[in-house]
């Protein structure tokens, strides 16, 4: 660690994996209801739970991001960060919402209410109050670290990092325009959640990895710099009106359908070539980086988002698919996986890789931790497995033949008791993840001969701890 | 780098001119492509449709804006040459020549815009007029954007900036020549 | 080829299509020969205007992937 306001970034991304934690367990506590209707139908009803897995999830990963944030921006600027107590007042301020919001879901005591009562749109269900709470603390933010960026050196990847927060915030405004229309109301909600996964957070992945590509890699940075400028390009050429997949059928117009099926198709080459530019970084790169998991990470980031958001996205993308498949399982199957490979696997990417300067130590934990890689990349891509089937299944017998919802949700029973036990796999990983980057120790593992071997011979390489 | 990968020249070495405006004259033109062969598949579903919905259009209109936007990329292309050769007085003229006949490109266009809005047709009216409008609408979007962009490069009127803005302006062109024939003439 | 000697070409290409157009003509034969146009037009554009001739295998690599364009385009309009 360099820079001393890099700091900051450890109380982000600690608050950031006790919410990821959360967010699984309810994952968990999802799944079972899937199994059993009747689990915790008094405590906990579905749709509490839903709210709580999908909210805590985007509010880690924002965490997450702004933890990058402060973690990468003194590095590039070569800088300080503008104010250490404005950034730990903006962490106050999100972990305060956190609570209000989880206590608002939970009790519901304001229903109705302008200001404090829940607003029942998927992801934006937040109270008014904790919605500008969030603008407050995005200000904050976006002032700290661009009068940082202003006062330093300015690199491609602080350009595309801060082109993505100022988009992601100025987004976030449409979550207050919410007309009683529905079809209105839909349009808008799109313009968060969409511009936000698709444009403006693609951005932040690919500054990001950029930033990762480059620390372990070594590559030249003009190389990583023409990558990463290529692939934001692509990103918002592609995904901004990319948008009307969602325009298929909430009462926009018919054009919606061609725009969103072609563009949404185009999707997939940012994508793809974010997953192209990390593996041929690592085969140009000469730098023998002792942090594996972080770059076991950063790959397995680059190739599941590709098949999540890329594979699984253009999947039900054309406007003829989506006619069928439209809010089944597969979407959740999609959505996991896009939200997992892209953006998890992202933030854990830069935690593994910056935890150690945080704490001052040399990377330990990388056997358990890249055990944790496997173990939850494992799950949630045969949770994508079975959900997939189920979604398969669900198209045709509902939609196809036409036979009533519930009933074939019960036919479905056996894909949803395995997407639980793929879920518990996905929770112990999580577990393993958080375990093997805050709890200290040495060797976990003696190395074998090869690598034995090669840790006689060539001297860039450094054992794994 | 010591390693040959990158010490061997890239092909991508040898493109002319900035390479951020060839991905977006690449991602362009798979669009319009990707539109174009939906068109056509489409009108295999109603091929009397289409051509019914086609006698609409204006045709020879639409074959004098193909010479319109060819003689203005011609002026755009003299233009870079200009740029390189340091005559920014004569870059100018072009370049004022080109955005104007982009002009007149729009005008044509708009013409046959206000004759199918006065027949009452809209987006919904056949799926022929789904896809004309909106590819010829992109199109002309894209032909009012370098109409702008061309004055915005005109002033620095630096050879790269000029070459820039006409490599757009070529996409526009390029874009027409593989449109026209297909909305129009099949 | 200069660019003015390009320019002179497509506007011959783009009389060669009028006339075609006027002519009358239909059928596979008209199809294959509209697109054919295009494709040399799309071609004198890329080399000339865009000066993709100083760069061959960047030029062949744009070649191939139109005249696999045009030659959907003709199956998809000849189907029909
Ligand atoms: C890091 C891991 C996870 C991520 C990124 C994630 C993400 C998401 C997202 C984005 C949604 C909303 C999907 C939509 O709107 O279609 C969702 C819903 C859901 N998730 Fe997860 N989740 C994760 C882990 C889990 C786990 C471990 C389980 C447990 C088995 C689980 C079970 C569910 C269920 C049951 C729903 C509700 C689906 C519905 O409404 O039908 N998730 N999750
Ligand atoms: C990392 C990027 C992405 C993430 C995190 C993501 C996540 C999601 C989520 C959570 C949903 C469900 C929304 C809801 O609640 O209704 C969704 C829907 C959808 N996504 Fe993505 N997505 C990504 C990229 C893509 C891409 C690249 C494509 C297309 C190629 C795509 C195509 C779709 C489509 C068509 C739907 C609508 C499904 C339906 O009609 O039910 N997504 N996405
Ligand atoms: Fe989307």
């Amino acid at each position: 660690m360099k820079y001393q306001s890099q700091k900051i970034a450890l109380a982000y991304f600690l608050v950031a994996m006790a919410l990821f934690a959360v967010q699984v367990t309810m994952g968990l506590v999802l799944g079972w209801i899937y199994v059993d209707g009747n689990f915790l139908t008094e405590v906990l009803p579905f749709n509490v739970a839903r709210m709580l897995h999908t909210n805590s999830l985007i509010v880690w990963l924002l965490l997450g991001f702004f933890g990058a944030a402060y973690y990468l921006i003194p590095e590039e600027t070569e800088r300080e960060i503008h104010s250490s107590k404005l950034a730990y007042l903006q962490l106050a301020i999100f972990v305060l919402g956190t609570a209000g919001v989880v206590v608002t879901y939970f009790f519901n005591l304001f229903e109705g209410n302008f200001l404090l009562g829940r607003e029942g749109r998927e992801f934006l269900e937040q109270p008014r109050w904790v919605k500008a709470g969030i603008v407050v603390a995005a200000l904050i933010f976006l002032y700290n670290v661009s009068m940082t960026v202003l006062a330093g050196k300015k690199t491609a990847i602080t350009n595309i990092l801060l082109l993505g927060l100022w988009g992601l915030a100025l987004l976030f405004l449409f979550a207050f325009v919410n007309p009683s229309n529905l079809a209105l109301d839909k349009m808008y909600w799109w313009y968060v959640v969409h511009l936000w996964v698709e444009g403006t957070w693609e951005l932040v992945m690919a500054s990001i990895l950029a930033f990762l590509m480059l620390k372990l890699t070594g590559v030249d940075r003009e190389v990583v710099e023409k990558w990463l400028y290529v692939i934001a390009a692509l990103a918002l050429f592609s995904g901004i009106l990319g948008t009307g997949h969602h325009y298929y059928w909430i009462g926009t117009p018919g054009y919606w359908q061609w725009i969103g099926s072609i563009f949404s198709s185009l999707e997939v080459v940012p994508f793809f070539a974010m997953m192209s530019f990390a593996f041929v970084m690592v085969w140009k790169g000469r730098r023998d980086h002792p942090n594996k998991a972080a770059l076991l990470w950063s790959l397995g980031c680059a190739t599941l988002a590709f098949f999540g958001a890329g594979v699984w996205g253009f999947l039900h993308t054309l406007h003829g698919v989506n006619y069928y498949s439209h809010g089944t399982q597969i979407t959740a199957a999609h959505g996991h996986l896009a939200f997992y490979g892209a953006y998890v696997c992202l933030n854990l990417a830069i935690i593994s890789y910056a935890m150690p300067h945080l704490k001052g130590r040399d990377p330990y934990n990388q056997v358990l931790n890249m055990a944790s890689f496997w173990l939850m990349s494992g799950g949630v891509v045969f949770m994508t497995f079975t959900l997939t089937f189920a979604g398969t299944v669900q198209t045709h017998l509902q939609r196809v033949n036409g036979e009533a919802f519930m009933d074939v949700q019960d036919q479905l029973w056996v894909f949803y008791a395995m997407r639980f036990g793929s879920g518990v796999a996905v929770v112990l990983g999580a577990l393993l993840f958080i375990y093997a980057i805050l709890v200290p120790r040495r060797e976990v593992v003696t190395p074998g001969p090869l690598e034995k071997g090669r840790l006689d011979h060539d001297a860039d390489h450094v054992a794994a701890e | 780098m010591t390693d040959q990968a990158t010490d061997r020249p890239s092909a991508l070495d040898q493109l002319p001119g900035e390479l951020m405006m060839w991905v977006l004259i690449v991602s362009e033109l798979l669009v319009f492509g990707a539109g174009l062969a939906a068109f056509l598949a489409v009108r295999i579903t109603d091929p009397a449709g289409f051509a019914e919905a086609q006698g609409h259009l204006h045709r020879a209109g639409a074959g004098v804006n193909t010479i319109v936007l060819v003689t203005s990329g011609w002026l755009a292309a003299l233009a870079v040459q200009a740029a390189e050769a340091g005559r920014p007085g004569r870059l100018r003229a072009l370049v004022a020549g080109a955005i104007a006949l982009g002009a007149v490109f729009l005008v044509l266009k708009g013409a046959e815009y206000a004759d199918l809005a006065h027949a009452g047709i809209t987006f919904e009216t056949h799926a022929f007029f789904t896809f004309s409008y909106l590819l010829t609408g992109f199109h002309a979007a894209h032909v009012m954007a370098g109409m702008i962009l061309l004055a915005v490069v005109a002033v620095p009127a630096s050879p790269r900036a000029v070459e820039t803005g006409a490599a757009f302006w070529h996409m526009v062109d390029l874009v027409w020549v593989l449109l026209f024939p297909v909305v129009y003439l099949l | 080829m200069t660019v003015t000697r390009a320019w002179l070409a497509l506007l011959l290409l783009s009389a060669a299509s009028t006339g075609l157009a006027a002519s009358g003509a239909h059928g596979a034969v008209f199809v294959v020969l509209v697109l054919s146009l295009a494709g040399a037009k799309a071609h004198v554009i890329l080399s000339r205007y865009l000066g993709l001739s100083a760069a061959p295998p960047i030029r062949a690599g744009f070649d191939l992937a139109l005249g696999v364009v045009l030659v959907l385009f003709a199956v998809l309009a000849i189907a029909a």
